[in-house]
């Protein structure tokens, strides 16, 4: 479709640049003590651009601006689901975060890249998309200027963004050299079609996903996390390991099931060149949860060690890519929801609790359970979901994703990810027992202000829901990467 | 052996050997200056591929913009011009191993695959191609771009900028 | 239909949800929005009767449900199953919990947790119309569970006390042990049926696909469930306990709904039981019906007298669903809800009266004891009599409700017992005549011990006055339901229900296992159970007023020295006093057994768990012990050991974040090679 006839189905898009401009200028006319109105504004832009995302859904597949993106419900589902979490992390910020406007501005622009990020459909537009989210990101991850942590971690998180983007797109002229095309659709159907030899499309493609690595954090392209995750501000901390990840993760499947695999039967995918890009992906996969999980054990840091936890979870949401089928697909866009819920519901009771707690060590949430119980039972609810336990929805998420792996025979994957939750649940259940089993002599109670209660039931509400009843959603995945079978 | 071919192993040995000096020289000095090699020796590579837009795109940004600011950087910084730090070589042998490593992959593939761009074509200004491309197969990109440049001059003005009123 | 049935259903969710979260700051604490929805509950389930009762087929079934859990292996529906049996059971359920709710305004007024109370009392009913309306056994296992916990939350109600704290835990714990072998039996259907859908069970029942020694294991097993809902030998002991809690969840949960789950389930899952688990059924039902009437004789605590009274109701329940008398039991299922509620909530407006006099008085000492009693009759006109109707009810005497199922149920039982060939099976008719008689013996005594005679403390009896209106009238709408045309119409005839809506409606299921072959049938041929029915009817009524009046020559004529004639059974009388020990038998065996077990368990805890947890830190300060600290408790040393190797690896793995960005990249590029040449071998 033609550039013109492009834009009416580009509204969300659209909406959100607009938004962009107002909200730099209506920013300009606001007293200081007034900007926090700028964060309503961006949570209602991002709410009408979720309304119009939601509308696309189930449009008929549709190639847009001459092929640079393409609409379709797997790039809706992650365009609703990244929406989501950018207004989450806005609610996240409001208490803190009252004074820049730009905060709330440079978000809306990750909004629009994560948008773009999941509709790509060209070499060229994913490099732009990745790097509008990545250079936002390192700003944001710096936001707290007069903090030394936050500035180191904004300059790594250039640095090795730098590196890793530039090997991606040595990976992509690779590509473009191999088959002469930029799009993604082309580039399929030229290597299905020259029968290419598999060394040149394997070495490409482990360079195109040290980029996209980086982007997930992925082992061994995950050295930035820790470091990033503890020097950045706890909301930003929290958006990096759902938003961009959730968006990460849709351009991964993309590039899987176009320059490395194409739709055969009615749900599996078959490679176009035979390269062992299954058992990268399954080696990469166990030593990312293994390295996460083992990383996490000792931490005292509790942002760090959610850090190493959602290194972690990519692991586990990895499992899933293997298998190169729908129902591996569908686990991991189910789980992808119900980790921004727990996660940003773990997140959240750090950033709330900090000012009361003084610390960000897990040793400071001692008797919790005592002074604060909603909080503290809820952060417990969070703990077990991310471990995996019923009846909360980490445990389905989980279900799903071994369920996928073990259909197609992949035991030991599935032994490891099992092994694997076993040694999380010494960390996560740590910080419960901390919580509920010491106590100081003298038990301080915290008073919660009513936002923050609202906020942390509105996070743990969905995380006991999808524990029970989850059809729904899992249908809508399904359903969303159903498209590329035509149906 | 023509004489193209005789300035391209020129070009390449220069563009290689300033590289190699941006790398392991003792002085950040040293090291910017030998950056303004490797980043011509490139443009001139450029120039030999027929992307003439490129070359002068190349020279405007990276030796006109870039490199200035980064000398500009090194020469306002104070007393960095004469101390010898050393950036540290930490793990030098697992350093040379990887390198060794991705040449060798990097080099095995470039010498057997099938590429499919044309090697020899007759040269013609590509200026008034890649603009007609930007506006027409390529807008997207192109508008996209200057929203992630808007967002990142807010950036950095937010992090430039003094605040009065914090600390 | 079914739009109503979810309505009935999620009325009472909604009030709890909303009365648990800002119950406390609504105007009277949100009292009036649990009575609300269950009144507009009770109005709706009259609806669906009378849809019912106008469509008047013993077929009737309305079925819907939607997609819940998908795993592949396992699909899961979210139903509702709407037939006659569940129809009646909704608007009984939600019949008494209205009246108890209304009820429950003047009771606990003015307690401290008065909206935390009403949000309880919606949460059980919400869960208790879910129990009779699911569609699958996984639901109503849900259900289930959630009755129980309901239960244990109002027993112990008054947490503050540690004898109701206690009997909240001994309800839940006694109930884990028959939610045990219900788990096992569900586990049983779903491994050889593959769904918990009733209908699908039916089929597969017919089928053989369940058969032989399985399927009659996955009934008594699920039986196990319901012995421990419905408080049947040997797992009643909680239900005596359970009297701490306040007196309208007594007579809403404990008699009158939640212990009639288990013989909702029995009828439920009439169709599947062959006639091995028939036995135990009809068995365990028979017995628990002697002997708990037994205990009731010699009780003071006037709440505990009706607990064993139910108890042994409810045996005749399961009794009548082991025989073959299906209409019967759930019939009595039906009538005993509305009696023995009304009995409850009476008990419960003389304790009532109690209570505040004792508060006057100041003499401190049990409400409850019928000891303290005596000729109230006066001062509580409405009590007084609501209570006798209840009483006559419950003792099957013509003209009430009690009598039609409970001489259905005797009836049933003998037909049984005279079809089959091996005489022993008239113990069981043998033990609900006994039970009959001793039930109307220890109703009168308690009523005349209560209501009759002189005051027996006259400083108490002053301050007795009756309740307010808002607890007299639920008694008298309880006393309306228990005469017994209620069940007859459109018949008038006191002799038995035949004839009437309710034995039309109610149709024994046809049993599934009957089509099996190799399975014996149970068969009672008619005229059989029409001889046995007469027979049965006249028996039940010579012996109810034999109960009756032996009651007055033991207690109003004082024709038999009461002392004396217990003097002279001692041994009996201790063995009745002391429910047969059966406490004090369970606290020597399981209790201890279970404090060992705990003793142990907590040495594991402290020894091990604790080990894990600590194993960090310990370690690092005792690393160089490490050696010699294994010998001496290697297996906490072995377990500490995998903890400390997993940490150390942690450790060594961290070590690469040194914090320099170019190691970051250059482990980045190793990685990948090291990745690349793996997976290319």
């Amino acid at each position: 479709m033609n550039n013109l006839n492009s834009l009416q189905y580009f509204l969300p898009e659209l909406f959100l640049s607009a938004s962009i401009l107002i909200i730099i200028i209506v920013d300009l006319l606001l007293k200081k003590d007034k900007k926090i109105i700028t964060a309503y504004l961006s949570v209602l832009a991002v709410l009408v651009a979720f309304f119009l995302a939601y509308r696309q859904y189930n449009y008929a597949f549709t190639s847009l601006f001459e092929g640079m993106i393409v609409l379709d419900s797997f790039a809706v589902y992650f365009k609703v689901l990244t929406a989501l979490s950018t207004i989450i992390v806005i609610f996240i910020s409001m208490p803190a975060f009252r004074r820049h406007s730009e905060y709330y501005i440079l978000l809306l622009v990750v909004t629009l890249g994560m948008f773009l990020m999941v509709e790509v459909n060209d070499l060229l537009m994913i490099i732009i998309a990745m790097e509008m989210v990545g250079i936002i990101s390192y700003v944001l991850a710096g936001f707290n200027k007069f903090n030394m942590k936050s500035n180191e971690a904004s300059l790594k998180y250039v640095l090795y963004g730098a590196a890793s983007t530039g090997v991606m797109a040595f990976g992509f002229s690779y590509i473009y050299g191999l088959t002469g095309h930029t799009n993604l659709f082309a580039i399929q159907q030229a290597i299905v079609g020259h029968s290419l030899q598999p060394l040149p499309v394997f070495i490409a493609f482990v360079m195109v996903v040290a980029g996209l690595g980086y982007k997930i954090a992925m082992v061994p392209f995950h050295f930035w996390v820790p470091d990033v995750y503890e020097g950045a501000p706890t909301p930003i901390t929290a958006f990096l390991s759902v938003g961009p990840k959730a968006a990460g993760i849709a351009l991964f499947i993309r590039f899987l099931i176009t320059v490395v695999a194409h739709p055969a039967s009615q749900t599996t995918f078959i490679q176009n060149v035979q390269i062992q890009a299954p058992l990268l992906l399954a080696v990469l996969a166990v030593v990312t949860m293994t390295l996460g999980n083992v990383s996490a054990l000792g931490q005292k840091n509790i942002k760090r060690m959610l850090g190493y936890s959602a290194i972690a979870h990519v692991g586990y949401m990895m499992m899933a890519l293997v298998v190169f089928n729908t129902r591996g697909f569908t686990a991991i866009m189910f789980y992808m929801v119900v980790y921004m819920f727990m996660n940003f519901g773990a997140f959240w009771v750090v950033q709330s609790m900090t000012p009361h707690l003084g610390s960000e060590d897990i040793s400071a949430y001692k008797g919790l359970g005592y002074r604060h119980p909603l909080t503290a039972v809820a952060m417990a609810v969070f703990m077990l979901s991310l471990t995996g336990i019923p009846p909360f929805a980490g445990f389905i998420g989980k279900v799903y994703l071994f369920a996928a792996i073990i259909k197609q025979n992949w035991y030991t994957l599935a032994v490891i990810g099992v092994i694997n939750g076993v040694i999380s649940l010494y960390y996560y259940a740590y910080v419960i027992k901390v919580m509920f089993l010491d106590r100081d002599e003298e038990i301080k109670a915290i008073s919660v202000p009513l936002y923050d209660r609202v906020l942390l039931w509105l996070l743990l509400i969905p995380v006991l829901a999808l524990g029970v009843y989850w059809g729904p959603l899992i249908d809508l995945a399904h359903n969303s990467i159903g498209f590329f079978f035509g149906n | 052996m023509e004489a193209t071919q005789v300035l391209f192993w020129f070009i390449a040995v220069v563009t290689i050997l300033s590289a190699g000096i941006v790398a392991f020289s003792s002085k950040l000095i040293h090291s910017a200056f030998a950056l303004l090699a490797t980043l011509v020796g490139f443009a001139a590579f450029y120039v030999y591929l027929g992307a003439d837009f490129l070359a002068v795109a190349q020279i405007m940004i990276y030796v006109g913009g870039i490199l200035i600011l980064i000398i500009f950087g090194v020469m306002m910084t104070h007393r960095i011009y004469d101390t010898s730090k050393r950036t540290a070589h930490n793990s030098l042998i697992l350093s040379l191993l990887g390198g060794a490593a991705m040449a060798a992959i990097l080099g095995m593939i470039i010498f057997r695959s099938p590429w499919t761009a044309t090697v020899f074509k007759t040269l013609k200004p590509t200026t008034s191609m890649i603009g007609t491309s930007i506006l027409t197969n390529y807008l997207l990109p192109f508008e996209v771009i200057s929203v992630l440049l808007l967002g990142a001059l807010v950036g950095a003005v937010y992090l430039a900028r003094r605040e009065e009123d914090e600390e | 239909m079914i739009k109503l049935a979810l309505f009935i259903w999620l009325l009472p969710l909604a009030a709890f949800v909303i009365n648990i979260l800002i119950g406390k700051r609504l105007p009277r604490k949100g009292d009036w929005l649990s009575v609300g929805a269950i009144g507009i509950s009770f109005i709706l389930s009259l609806i669906m009767l009378y849809r019912v009762l106008v469509d008047y087929d013993p077929n009737f079934l309305v079925q819907g449900s939607v997609p819940w859990i998908d795993l592949g292996v396992l699909k899961l529906n979210m139903g509702l199953y709407l037939d006659n049996l569940a129809v009646i059971i909704v608007t009984a359920v939600s019949t008494v919990s209205f009246l108890v709710h209304v009820y429950s305004i003047g009771y606990m007024e003015g307690d401290p947790l008065y909206n935390r109370f009403f949000a309880y009392l919606s949460l059980f009913s919400f869960s208790m119309l879910g129990l009779v309306m699911w569609d699958n056994l996984f639901g109503i296992y849900m259900m289930w569970e959630l009755v129980g916990i309901c239960s244990y939350l109002l027993i112990g109600f008054y947490f503050t006390k540690d004898s109701a704290a206690n009997a909240g835990k001994k309800a839940f714990i006694v109930n884990r042990v028959g939610d045990f072998g219900f788990l096992i039996g569900l586990l049983i259907v779903i491994s050889t049926v593959g769904s918990f859908n009733l209908t699908t069970i039916h089929q597969a029942v017919g089928q053989g696909v369940l058969h032989g020694g399985l399927l009659t294991a996955a009934g008594i097993l699920l039986f196990a469930g319901a012995v421990g809902k419905s408080a049947q030998f040997p797992l009643h002991v909680w239900l005596p306990d359970a009297m701490e809690g306040p007196t309208p969840v007594s007579a809403l949960i404990h008699a009158a709904t939640m212990v009639a789950a288990g013989v909702y389930l029995m009828a439920r899952l009439n169709f599947m039981l062959t006639f091995d688990a028939m036995l135990v059924v009809a068995y365990v039902g028979g017995f628990t019906s002697l002997f708990a009437a037994t205990i009731a004789i010699t009780q003071n605590d006037i709440k505990r007298v009706l607990a064993y009274s139910t108890i042994s109701q409810l045996g005749y329940m399961i009794m009548a669903m082991g025989v073959g008398a299906y209409v019967a039991g759930f019939f009595h299922l039906v009538t005993h809800a509305m009696f023995k509620a009304g009995l409850f909530l009476g008990s419960g407006s003389v304790i009532h009266a109690m209570h505040h006099s004792m508060e006057k008085t100041g003499i401190h000492g049990d409400p409850n004891d019928m000891r303290q009693m005596g000729g109230f009759r006066k001062k509580m006109p409405y009590t007084h009599i609501t209570f006798v109707i209840f009483s006559l009810a419950l003792s099957g005497i013509p003209f009430f409700s009690g009598f039609l199922s409970k001489d259905a149920i005797l009836g049933g039982t003998l037909a049984f017992a005279m079809s089959q060939s091996n005489p022993i099976h008239y113990l069981l008719p043998t033990f609900g005549f006994v039970a009959a008689i001793i039930t109307a013996f220890y109703m009168f005594r308690l009523i005349i011990n209560t209501f009759y005679g002189k005051p027996k403390n006259e400083s108490l009896f002053k301050h007795i006055h009756e309740s307010p209106k808002v607890m007299t009238i639920p008694l008298m709408a309880l006393a309306f339901l228990s005469l017994y045309f209620i069940y007859t119409i459109p018949s008038i005839s006191p002799a038995g229900p035949e004839g009437g809506w309710f034995t039309h409606l109610i149709e024994r299921p046809i049993s599934a296992v009957a089509t099996q072959l190799g399975h014996p049938v149970l068969f009672i041929p008619e005229h059989t159970e029409h001889a046995a029915h007469v027979n049965g009817m006249l028996i039940s009524i010579i012996f109810a007023l034999t109960g009756i009046l032996l009651a007055y020559l033991f207690y109003y004529w004082k024709k038999i020295d009461v002392e004396k004639f217990t003097q002279r059974i001692k041994p009996l009388y201790a063995l009745s006093f002391n429910k047969y020990y059966m406490d004090e038998l369970y606290q020597a065996t399981v209790v201890s057994g279970l404090l060992l077990w705990n003793q142990m368990l907590a040495w594991f805890d402290l020894h091990v768990i604790d080990g894990i947890v600590n194993g960090s830190a310990w370690v690092v300060r005792n690393f160089s012990f490490m050696d010699g600290w294994i010998d001496k408790y290697i297996v906490d040393g072995l377990v500490n050991l995998v903890a400390n190797m997993t940490l150390a690896f942690g450790k060594s793995v961290r070590k690469i974040e040194t914090g320099q960005i170019q190691n970051y990249i250059l482990g980045a590029v190793l990685g990948a090679f090291f990745i690349i040449i793996l997976t290319m071998i």
